[in-house]
């Protein structure tokens, strides 16, 4: 019972990542409607940019800094590709895709060839590693104490911004209809570039919690968390952000659970498997998809 | 002929085919992964067809297409007319499973790979005679009234429905016709390499396979055959200090081409104008 207590506080800290990462990935899906599938490799190169800055200099608060600021140069930066995408007479949602698929490859190219010889990385302990609280089987960690609080606070954040907003109300309308957005006088092209932001903030700030949890980083880490969002965001329903909410942290959940008791390499299957039931029998998601 | 060019001209038809076998759903807008599960599953097929059941090469290669089909076959039923990105996260998700439990099966070789699978006499002119009949079968379909029906459904899915196209049918014909292309690939990959990896069946082969389909062109089915050539064959050329970098000349490529030239190099149009050229001379 301790071991499964243990894993399930493992999986609020992993599944509260989940839910900031899916939330960033739909807030752009929604607001700039692109399907950003470079969006965890930007935020695995912040915590390579955190990495490089605590090695040179052992600050955090520089380190933290360094990989909200990168995240945000790298989201931004992406921002004039998918506007042209998006600017064409017939948008396909497709293109976005690709190119973002085409960004995913160079991003872990770079990350493999030239930053610590293509090696993972690993962050000291005082980053993240020290225990704060032990009872039998089950630790918490700085760095899952910091994902889970962190990651609560962010989503209530997010979804307070989001709804009591004017900004928020402004994305919610986009979300909605582009057209009668742009037809009621709304800055869609101000808006997609702030959601570029916002997002760019939220992925500087998941490096530094994701870089807290694991302790680690490396050139293929993006790629895997990148499919698993993909997968949490079209098991949810796509561009759902309240079922991204339940269905990230529930696969947190999930992969703990099945870490602790299944082979490494099993665990993921397990979570890829029940997400692949769903999507087979509910193809638009268990909350029903935002957009088409 | 050298190894090397041997390699080249034999990876070239590989990814000429597995290419094809995402062109073709791609016609109804399925982006359809699975194909690379597909080609992983009959590869293992093959290997332990042929080495721990003494199969002959033939059997094997008309069980391997059938298998592939059948696999795509079965999966259509409930993404026939699912939108893309299921269809997209259905294939990733099975290539995650398929090597998943090929690295955990004792039986497949595990990590470690498969190995000692027989040669076959002539495997390159196989592999030739195999990619002029699929080519010869795409191009009829393509110059068919269901290509005609694909290219309705590619540009508008609703008009399709109100000209009683039916792009549920179409699309699981075409995921099924993809996985049994896909089951061919596989089973030549076996038998020309004798050895098999579950690394090699991963998310880096199908974005290899998502450059070379999108910079030759989805709208036809000649632009692959060129960018296979270049892109799947000439880094086999190349000194391993040039193609490790391969995948960062893809995603260049890539992101150039979709906000360049997001039909690909070769289109229907470009097509046209040289037939046009041609006749005129």
């Amino acid at each position: 019972m301790e071991i499964v207590l243990a894993q399930i506080v493992n999986g609020f800290s992993l599944g509260s990542i989940y839910v900031l990462l899916v939330t960033g990935f739909n807030l752009m899906l929604l607001v700039a409607r692109i399907i950003q599938f470079a969006y965890p490799q930007f935020v695995v190169l912040s915590m390579y940019a955190s990495w490089a800055v605590l090695e040179s200099t052992n600050n955090i608060f520089l380190a933290a800094l360094a990989a909200i600021i990168s995240s945000i140069i790298l989201n931004l930066l992406s921002e004039p590709i998918f506007r042209r995408i998006n600017n064409r007479e017939n948008v396909d949602i497709n293109a976005s895709f690709v190119a973002s698929m085409g960004l995913s490859m160079i991003i872990v190219e770079i990350m493999s060839h030239s930053i610590n010889n293509g090696f993972p990385v690993s962050f000291p302990d005082y980053w993240g590693g020290k225990n704060l609280f032990s009872f039998g089987y089950i630790n918490l960690g700085r760095g899952e104490f910091y994902a889970l609080t962190g990651g609560i606070i962010l989503v209530a954040i997010f979804f307070y911004l989001l709804y009591h907003t004017h900004y928020g109300r402004v994305f919610r309308a986009i979300a909605e209809s582009r057209k009668t957005a742009k037809q009621v006088g709304l800055a869609v092209l101000k808006s997609s570039i702030l959601s570029y932001l916002v997002a760019g903030i939220l992925g500087g700030i998941i490096a530094i919690l994701f870089s807290m949890l694991l302790g680690s980083a490396s050139p293929w880490l993006g790629e895997s968390v990148a499919l698993k969002v993909l997968a949490v965001s079209i098991t949810a329903g796509l561009g759902n952000l309240k079922g991204g909410l339940y269905v990230g942290l529930s696969l947190g959940i999930l992969e703990s659970l099945a870490v602790g008791f299944l082979a490494g390499s099993w665990a993921n299957v397990i979570a890829f498997v029940l997400m692949l039931i769903v999507v087979l029998t509910k193809p638009e998601g268990l909350f029903g998809a935002a957009i088409e | 002929m050298s190894i090397t060019f041997n390699y080249f001209i034999g990876f070239s038809f590989i990814y000429i085919l597995m290419a094809w076998a995402i062109y073709l759903p791609y016609r109804v807008k399925d982006l359809h992964f699975l194909t690379v599960a597909t080609m992983a599953v009959t590869a293992y097929f093959s290997g332990v067809a042929a080495v721990n059941w003494g199969w002959p090469f033939y059997l094997v290669l008309i069980s391997g297409i059938l298998l592939g089909a059948l696999i795509s076959y079965i999966i259509s039923f409930v993404i026939g007319d699912v939108p893309t990105f299921t269809v997209v996260i259905v294939g990733i998700t099975f290539i995650f499973i398929t090597k998943t439990v090929i690295e955990n099966t004792d039986y497949l070789g595990g990590t470690m790979g498969f190995f000692a699978i027989p040669a076959v006499d002539n495997i390159l002119l196989i592999m030739t005679g195999i990619t002029l009949v699929i080519s010869y079968f795409l191009y009829m379909i393509d110059n068919s009234q269901l290509g005609r029906a694909a290219s309705v459904i590619f540009a508008d899915k609703k008009m399709a429905y109100s000209l009683g196209i039916k792009p549920k049918r179409i699309g699981r014909l075409f995921q099924t016709i993809s996985g049994g292309i896909a089951g061919s690939a596989g089973v030549l990959y076996a038998y020309f390499t004798g050895s098999l990896f579950p690394d090699f069946f991963s998310f880096h082969l199908v974005g290899t396979l998502m450059t070379i389909v999108f910079i030759g062109g989805y709208s036809t089915m000649w632009g692959i055959i060129f960018s296979a050539l270049i892109l799947g064959g000439v880094p086999i050329l190349l000194p391993s200090a040039v193609s490790s970098w391969k995948n960062l000349i893809y995603g260049v490529l890539l992101v150039s081409v979709i906000l360049i030239k997001p039909d690909g190099l070769i289109t229907k149009k470009f097509l046209w104008k040289i037939k046009n050229k041609i006749k005129g001379m």
